[in-house]
């Protein structure tokens, strides 16, 4: 936020409202003009990558002397960014956002030779695809105990397991790997994406079909030492928590963009020669709907705030996943809802509104902020 | 070669906009602000004409008060190199701005000027015209192509039924339509940089300018609301509306 000495300030500094305005124009014309077409054919249009490039998102935390804009690393900021960028589509914010998550847990953990090796990857004209592979595809997934595992061999690790819900998780040429370092705890690993024993296969799901999301499955996959982030320590909770934040940013993009709409299609819509909105079980539900929203925003906000000054921020980024993921499913159905039958209808966004939000709840280790 | 843009603060293309209660003018409380549409299109260019090595500096000029540096920063962060703002207060005609421009000019020297063809906001269309009289600068208005060739440039005009294209001496000026090219969005780290970047300021007297106003706004209204159409039945019901109540045939 701006470095007012206020007790209290909300206003946006003048570099994040430019950036808002970027990020609002880039999402009207490159991401809600193509959303309902790739959310139909499953696919990601085929130069989004590249024209997300244009924005810089990666670079931004990035070193000046590794090629980068080095800027300091702003959770605040880049809630403001996946939240403008949802509101075009969530999938294809999610494919924006990716990559830059990637290079934030890089600088959070990785040697200096680990981050002069990756970083300069992500600064060149072309968009390099790299994505975190964290879910793991099992009903009793508990994040703080994965089942996929390293072992020390030699040099080096063998690598097991299986993962799912990973963005970008087919063409992704890097790969960083949560899983567990036998007998040593949670840790991540730097997997190139040729690497033999590494199997992928896009999924199909109900929502964010405008990214490409994977399956992947690591069978003995052998790797160098040098594989390990760091010193093989990740502060699992924290790397989860600003996740969380993306995640819930990225509802609350979605969640504005359906209240918008629906402000709009109740007061045009007319029934018994008036306009919709002018009943109250309609209208006190687009009310709640304006007011969730903002409580919703102003918590990833705090959490984001406190992230931002190296404050303990793990209860407010959980009180905001769970507020945010409960809202959302609930603006998500609304939206619909208000809609009535046309909601149902492919014609109009809600129903896919509707389906991208349900995955707020269900996401877990992508869009690192 | 030296590029000076001009760029104008206008009420952002996608508001929108409602009169005063009074009648006033515009009414621009809470409005989101923007860099007007054919001033970006001329930074835009102007950029291009740097990143192919024919300009060697760009200069992006604003006329208005402390906000219109939100403007100048936009231009800087599409790629401008630095920024002056000549500081007034309240609206300024195009005759002064044309004027407060020309000051600008006698001071940079700039080899080309690219002003948008007119804002959006007062929709006049003369300041690009009037600083060319005032200079003696040759001018190349409506602008779909520019392109420099030595101490030319030749400007592909949008005219009515087609295109025409004239060369012109530099230094000249050069005001752009829709078409000359779709402006970049500005990068984060370059918004970044922006912020580094000089910006002057001016007072008219800087420039030797006196701000006096010719023109008063009477009043502003909204336009009439469009009635709903009607469907006719037959060709004949068409004819004889249009004959007889619409009377344009």
């Amino acid at each position: 936020m701006s470095e007012s000495t206020a007790l209290f300030d909300l206003t946006l500094s003048d570099e994040q409202r430019m950036n808002q305005d970027t990020m609002r124009r880039f999402a009207s014309a490159e991401l809600r003009e193509q959303a309902r077409e790739a959310d139909e054919a499953g696919a990601m249009p085929g130069d989004f990558c590249q024209r997300s490039m244009e924005l810089g998102l990666a670079l931004m935390p990035i070193p000046e002397a590794l090629g980068g804009a080095g800027v300091p690393r702003s959770p605040v900021s880049n809630v403001l960014n996946a939240e403008d960028l949802a509101h075009g589509d969530m999938g294809l914010a999610l494919a924006a956002l990716t990559p830059l998550a990637v290079v934030n847990t890089i600088l959070d953990y990785g040697t200096e030779a680990q981050q002069e090796a990756l970083l300069p990857r992500f600064c060149g004209e072309e968009f390099y695809p790299a994505t975190i592979a964290f879910k793991e595809p099992r009903a009793t997934f508990n994040p703080g105990k994965l089942e996929t595992t390293a072992r020390r061999e030699g040099d080096g690790f063998v690598l097991n397991g299986r993962k799912t819900l990973v963005p970008l998780g087919v063409e992704a040429q890097l790969l960083l790997v949560i899983a567990e370092l036998e007998g040593e705890g949670p840790a991540a690993f730097i997997v190139e994406g040729e690497v033999a024993g590494l199997e992928r296969s896009a999924s199909r799901n109900m929502g964010l079909r405008t990214v490409q999301v994977a399956d992947l499955s690591f069978d003995n996959v052998a790797l160098p030492a040098s594989a390990l982030l760091g010193d093989g320590t990740i502060n699992l909770q924290r790397f989860i928590d600003l996740s969380r934040l993306g995640l819930c940013a990225l509802g609350v993009g979605v969640s504005r963009a359906v209240l918008e709409y629906v402000t709009e299609y109740v007061n045009e819509r007319e029934a018994f020669g008036e306009p919709i909105s002018h009943r109250q079980s309609v209208a006190f539900m687009v009310a709640d709907i304006a007011i969730e929203l903002d409580a919703m925003r102003l918590m990833v906000w705090q959490a984001a705030s406190r992230a931002e000054r190296g404050e303990d921020f793990h209860k407010d980024a959980v009180m905001a996943q769970r507020f945010c993921a409960d809202k959302a499913m609930e603006i998500g159905t609304n939206g619909v809802q208000l809609l009535g039958g046309h909601g149902f209808c492919r014609e109009h966004p809600v129903e896919m509104w509707y389906r991208n939000l349900r995955a707020i709840a269900i996401l877990d280790g992508v869009a690192t902020v | 070669m030296k590029v000076l843009v001009a760029v104008k603060r206008v009420v952002d293309y996608n508001v929108k906009v409602r009169a005063k209660a009074d009648g006033s003018d515009v009414d621009l409380n809470n409005v989101k602000m923007a860099i007007n549409p054919f001033c970006e299109i001329a930074v835009e260019e102007a950029v291009r004409l740097k990143e192919a090595g024919v300009a060697t500096e760009v200069v992006a000029v604003s006329i208005g008060d402390k906000s219109c540096q939100e403007q100048i920063r936009t231009a800087l962060a599409l790629g401008a190199d630095r920024g002056i703002q000549v500081e007034t207060e309240g609206s300024v005609e195009p005759l002064v701005v044309a004027k407060l421009l020309k000051g600008v000019v006698e001071k940079e020297q700039p080899q080309l000027v690219i002003l948008g063809k007119q804002s959006i906001d007062g929709d006049n269309n003369q300041t690009g015209q009037m600083l060319g009289a005032l200079t003696g600068m040759a001018q190349g208005t409506f602008a779909s192509e520019v392109a420099v060739d030595g101490d030319k440039v030749n400007v592909t005009r949008e005219i009515d039924g087609g295109l025409q294209t004239v060369g012109l001496n530099l230094p000249a000026i050069v005001t752009t339509d829709l078409r000359l090219n779709e402006p970049r969005y500005a990068s984060l780290p370059n918004i970044m940089k922006a912020k580094k970047k000089p910006l002057d300021v001016f007072t008219p007297a800087d420039l030797g300018v006196e701000v006096t106003s010719h023109l008063t706004t009477l009043k502003v209204e909204p336009p009439a609301e469009r009635q709903a159409g009607i469907k006719v039945e037959s060709v004949a019901d068409l004819v004889d509306k249009l004959k007889n109540e619409a009377k344009v045939i």
